[in-house]
């Protein structure tokens, strides 16, 4: 292999047990940008490329927060100072944005609508999407495929009348239930088809070896392919929370004054006659927090579960 | 392409309600999502369809007027702002698109494999999909203001001219264009990264053992092996892009003039300013016929490279 | 990696949970606003001992003041100072009258992100306390508003028992459509209450076919906010003509310092209510009196060239993609020495944390034209009853309360223009706004037309067909032709709009 033992010497399982991993390669990562074998050099160029790429990692990281970094520090700012011309780092920093957001508004209520919202959507979109994928990767079920994609596809304001139609016949306009089940409609497309390309690109023979040991089909999905697909799920899942969590347009017209989502009550901060611009960023700030920490606790909670199931498997 | 069926493999020795389970596995694992699917759509689809026939504005005292296929005409015969709107639109998805999937790529080689931080970076990284279209679209648009905006406050710094942004029919849609880019990058990286974690490393070795450059690698291994979850990524990305709103509506309303109106903007202000619910429907229609024809464009070429992998 | 991630999410986790007690530390607050503490169980309270009890009950700051307050309440910051005790000279307090025949009903009311709704949720509580009725009070952005009603009519349902609508944009749609109650009988019957106290014009705004349709809450203006330092500094007095606001705007330009001479709006829709003005002072108008466009006068050719030269050769940057959130900025940073716009606006410019120039703004009424000084003054908003909903008396005994004449004291004297002709000829109704703007305000409703935009049903698609030119004379193209143009359009679109009517 092209650079170090790194790989090897950091996931022994992985070499003893063939099962590619989430989160680390099976390859080191410069396998692509060291200049093959000439013994002597590689350390050398292995630190320099390492010591490169991290740079270069930092900056494309610094580039796209720039202007989140822009909207946290408008948060602490009084009005002028966000929209005047002058330098972005000089102000006197208030925290008024943040009182506003919490103490003018339910901001509690919005958070925990959109966190049931969101966390609902994305788990029952799971629970549809994975076996529904899994089936069109496996069982090459292509019509399947082309039927989920075309719920992605139907513009949003196709839905809004009807489903506003039937849902106040059953009577669920306002609730919870409209929410989930209309961001399903977009969370569960999206997982699986992320989930068609993960299961394919599983290898069959395991399945067939864990068939042939008498596991049944239901046993093979949950005990091998479902493991193995953790990298894309989590993935998948992050990005339908996230899609949940932003939605706006349907979650504008389906919800009741109780289930209000955050992204609708951003829009306090703009009224008739002005805009509070720092109300706005703080509110925005305040958002992605719980996104954030979400994605966190799941990556580590992932590393921690594979590390542990990989050798299990 | 051969793929073989486990389920040959199903003993049937027993019928037990868990064998019968395990014998039907492709329908219960299909019929799900297929109803829950097919509940939400149906009636909303055939009641757009219907629609795009009729003349209507949503009044209580007079019913949806049949008109025939007068809507579908007079958008593809007589609207110039439609076929507009359409050019724009895929102007838009395409240049969005292709910077995105190029980056995205790039930063998923680059993220690709352990460092010190990760997990960090790797949700830091998340936060412009994160943050909310619509206080994203207002922050930019504060950001895009010409006299008191941050870019042209940073241009001047390095001694170059103020640029118009958003006030400019020929710059307006490139700066939705940059938004986007930057906004959903981050979704295509971590699709990509997502999929070279689980490319198999057999050929890897087999490239080692017989010498192959770096770039061959790239060229001959990583890039066929990770082109299924490239399509895939791409395509809903682009359905995502073809359907752009809250940025766009936040930023410019389809302005200056229409310069960055797109089909769905024009849709939403048929059916919302304008109250015309059939021409709006048979918009949609079309907008919806377009991007399947596209959608099942890219599931031809999966297939295709599908077979390989 | 790992402690140093630890460390990041631990902090995140941090900020959220302080985020979190601070919420919940405030939701009791909050809830006071919406909730009737205790009112509907304390039915047998006298109509005055529910008012204190209301009063007590509402946001901090209603009833600290007295009449001293009203000096202060000219600044933004003191907006909610205004009080009930300065009404009472007047009109005593805001729920005589109000009946307790609805007693356990509850309404839902949908309205806009507005100070209207900020006004009313503070005396909400006395109302709740005073008639036994339960109001729950929803507010969306105006762009939302509309999309949410307008779902919600069209599929038939009655979710919202009254909503606040906005009769130029949206009035003559939801009354065709049957989306509106009319309240003739129920205005008109009402004697103490009092409709012929709202002004002509705002009640002609309401009114399609000779019913009534709504109820006007808010008014506003066109005006123009000018630097009185920067005027001073130039010798220059407040236009009173447009060619002195002409001259005005060419000698306060000054790139170089990026200082430019005024800044309105120039996205093709938002600008239409704005260049109303300067069409109708200029001697033109939308349509004539056979229901024809009347955009192809010279008046109106010309109405368009000036605005489009005035934001062209004196605006700052970028003005095609501007709406007044834009426009307001670039004027609170001192970048534009005019700025013509709502008079509603006001409290933005005279807020000292928004605005750098807080002190040294002043008011002038629009300027003359070829046609007189002409402004627009209009009602921006009015309550309207759904025709669903299934409350219709205890519907209207709200609307009743919330547009009698000592709740719209109330609510004008904290800063918000109404609509009855009695608070704003009382010294006492013109207390919450500074005494020139009040001036300007007053005399500019004298002068005013009713309606800011083509007085049609599908004003949305009218907008944009009249709001072309601007966009054309903004960037400097043919402003003739694309006034034909649209000229042409709009006797098309108006040949439809008439039978959308029927």
């Amino acid at each position: 292999m092209g650079g170090t033992g790194m790989s090897q010497a950091t996931r022994p399982e992985n070499r003893a047990t063939e099962l590619p991993t989430p989160d680390t390669t099976n390859r080191p990562a410069d396998s692509r940008l060291s200049t093959g074998r000439k013994a002597g050099a590689t350390r050398w160029d292995y630190v320099l490329l390492q010591g490169l790429r991290y740079v270069a990692i930092v900056l494309i990281t610094i580039i796209f927060l720039l202007p989140f970094l822009w909207m946290t520090l408008s948060s602490f700012k009084t009005q002028i100072d966000i929209t005047t011309s002058k330098n972005v780092f000089q102000f006197t920093p208030t925290t008024e944005n943040y009182q506003n957001v919490f103490g003018q508004y339910n901001y509690l209520l919005y958070l925990v609508n959109s966190l049931v919202v969101a966390v609902g959507s994305t788990f029952l979109s799971l629970v549809l999407g994975l076996p529904a994928a899994y089936a069109i990767a496996r069982y090459r079920v292509g019509w399947l495929g082309v039927v989920l994609l075309t719920a992605r596809i139907v513009p949003g304001i196709t839905f809004l009348i009807p489903w506003y139609i039937i849902f106040s016949r059953i009577g669920i306009i306002g609730s919870y239930w409209a929410l989930i089940l209309s961001h399903m409609l977009v969370g569960l497309p999206f997982i699986a088809w992320i989930m068609i390309s993960f299961f394919e690109s599983l290898p069959v023979d395991l399945e067939e070896a864990a068939r042939v040991d008498g596991a049944t089909a239901f046993g093979a999905f949950f005990r091998i392919s479902l493991p193995l697909a953790v990298p894309g799920i989590i993935t998948a899942s992050i990005m339908s929370f996230i899609f949940s969590w932003n939605n706006f347009m349907f979650s504008l017209v389906l919800s009741g004054d109780n289930t209000k989502t955050l992204p609708i009550a951003i829009f306090n901060f703009i009224s008739y006659s002005s805009v509070d611009w720092g109300g706005l960023m703080a509110a925005a700030v305040v958002i992605t927090l719980p996104v954030l920490l979400l994605t966190l606790m799941v990556q580590r909670y992932v590393v921690a579960g594979l590390t542990s199931g990989a050798t299990k498997g | 392409m051969a793929v073989s069926n486990p389920a040959e493999y199903s003993p049937k020795r027993n019928t037990s309600f868990v064998d019968w389970l395990n014998r039907h596995i492709k329908l219960i694992f299909i019929l799900p999502s297929l109803i829950f699917v097919l509940a939400m759509m149906v009636f909303p689809i055939g009641y757009t369809v219907w629609l795009s026939f009729n003349e209507w504005n949503g009044s209580a005292r007079q019913s949806p007027q049949g008109v025939g296929l007068s809507n579908y005409t007079n958008l593809l015969t007589a609207d110039p702002r439609f076929w507009d709107s359409v050019l724009r639109t895929f102007l838009f998805s395409f240049g969005a698109v292709v910077a995105e999937l190029l980056l995205g790529l790039g930063i998923a080689l680059l993220l690709q494999g352990k460092f010190f931080g990760q997990n960090f970076i790797k949700t830091l990284i998340l936060l412009p999909m994160v943050a909310t279209p619509v206080a994203i679209g207002m922050a930019w648009l504060l950001m895009f203001e010409p006299t008191i905006g941050l870019l042209n406050a940073l241009l001047r710094d390095i001694g170059i001219a103020p640029q118009p942004w958003l006030g400019s029919e020929q710059q307006a849609l490139w700066s939705l264009v940059m938004v986007d880019v930057w906004q959903w990058t981050p979704m295509m990286a971590l699709i990509l990264l997502a999929g070279l974690t689980v490319l198999p490393e057999e050929p890897y070795e087999a490239a080692r053992v017989d010498g192959a450059s770096p770039r061959q690698r790239f060229f001959y291994l990583t890039l066929p092996l990770l082109m299924p979850t490239i399509v895939v990524a791409t395509l809903l990305r682009s359905i995502d892009a073809l359907k752009t709103f809250d940025i766009i509506y936040t930023m410019t309303r389809g302005g200056p003039g229409y310069a960055t109106e797109t089909i769905n903007t024009y849709g939403y202000v048929q059916s919302f300013e304008y109250f015309k619910l059939g021409q709006a429907s048979s918009l949609l229609v079309i907008f919806f016929a377009m991007v399947l024809g596209i959608s099942l464009l890219f599931i031809q070429v999966r297939r295709r490279w599908g077979v390989q992998a | 990696m790992n402690r140093k991630s630890n460390t990041l999410g631990l902090a995140t986790l941090m900020l959220l949970l302080c985020g979190l007690v601070a919420a919940c530390g405030d939701t009791g607050a909050s809830t006071t606003n919406t909730a009737p503490t205790g009112g509907a169980v304390s039915g047998t309270t006298t109509t005055a001992a529910a008012t204190n009890a209301g009063a007590a009950t509402t946001a901090a700051g209603t009833t600290t003041g007295t009449t001293a307050a009203a000096g202060a309440a000219t600044t933004a910051a003191a907006a909610g100072a205004a009080t009930t005790a300065a009404a009472a000279g007047q009109t005593g307090n805001v729920v005589a009258g109000v009946s307790k025949n609805f007693s356990g009903k509850q309404l839902r009311i949908i309205t806009a992100n507005h100070p209207w709704n900020e006004g009313i949720k503070k005396v909400l509580p006395q109302f709740e306390q005073a008639s036994g009725m339960k109001i729950t009070v929803e507010n969306y952005f105006e762009d939302q508003l509309s999309q949410k009603l307008q779902i919600g009519l069209t599929s038939g349902s009655s979710g919202a028992d009254v909503f606040m609508f906005r009769p130029l944009q949206e009035g003559k749609l939801f009354a065709n459509n049957g989306w509106l109650n009319d309240l003739s009988a129920k205005a008109q019957g009402a004697s103490e209450w009092n409709w012929s106290d709202f002004q002509d014009a705002a009640r002609s705004t309401v009114t399609f076919d000779n019913k009534v349709y709504g109820i006007p809450i808010v008014t506003e203006r066109e005006i123009v906010y000018y630097r009185k330092d920067l005027f001073e500094q130039a010798g220059l007095k407040a236009p009173t003509t447009l060619e002195e606001l002409t001259e005005a705007a060419k000698k306060l330009t000054d790139p170089a310092k990026g200082q430019y001479g005024l800044v309105m709006r120039g996205q093709r829709s938002p600008a239409v209510t704005q260049f109303s003005s300067f069409l109708y002072s200029s001697g033109g108008t939308w349509t004539t009196s056979d229901g024809k466009s009347a955009l192809g006068t010279p008046e109106a050719l010309s109405a368009y060239k000036l605005y489009g030269d005035l934001l062209k050769n004196y605006g700052p940057q970028g003005t095609l993609n501007m709406s007044w959130p834009q426009a307001v900025a670039i004027f609170q940073q001192g970048k534009a020495a005019m700025w013509i716009d709502a008079d509603s606006l006001y409290t933005n410019v005279l807020d000292p944390a928004k605005s750098i120039i807080a002190d040294k703004v002043g008011y002038a009424q629009f300027p003359a034209g070829k046609a007189g000084s002409k402004p627009y003054n209009i009602t921006s908003w009015a309550l309207g009853m759904n025709a669903a909903s299934g409350n219709q008396d205890a519907a209207w005994e709200f609307i009743r309360w919330a547009t009698s004449a000592p709740v719209v004291m109330q609510l004008q004297q904290s800063g918000l223009p109404g609509a009855r002709s009695t608070v704003w000829n009382s010294p006492d109704g013109l207390k919450g706004f500074p005494e020139e703007y009040a001036k300007v305000a007053q005399s500019s409703a004298k002068a005013g037309v009713g309606f800011d935009r083509p007085p049609v049903v599908n004003v949305g698609e009218a907008r944009d067909i009249v709001g072309n030119p601007i966009v054309i004379s903004i960037q400097g193209g043919d402003v003739a032709g694309a006034v034909k143009e649209a000229d042409q359009k709009f006797n098309a679109f108006l040949d439809k709009d008439k039978n959308a009517k029927s």
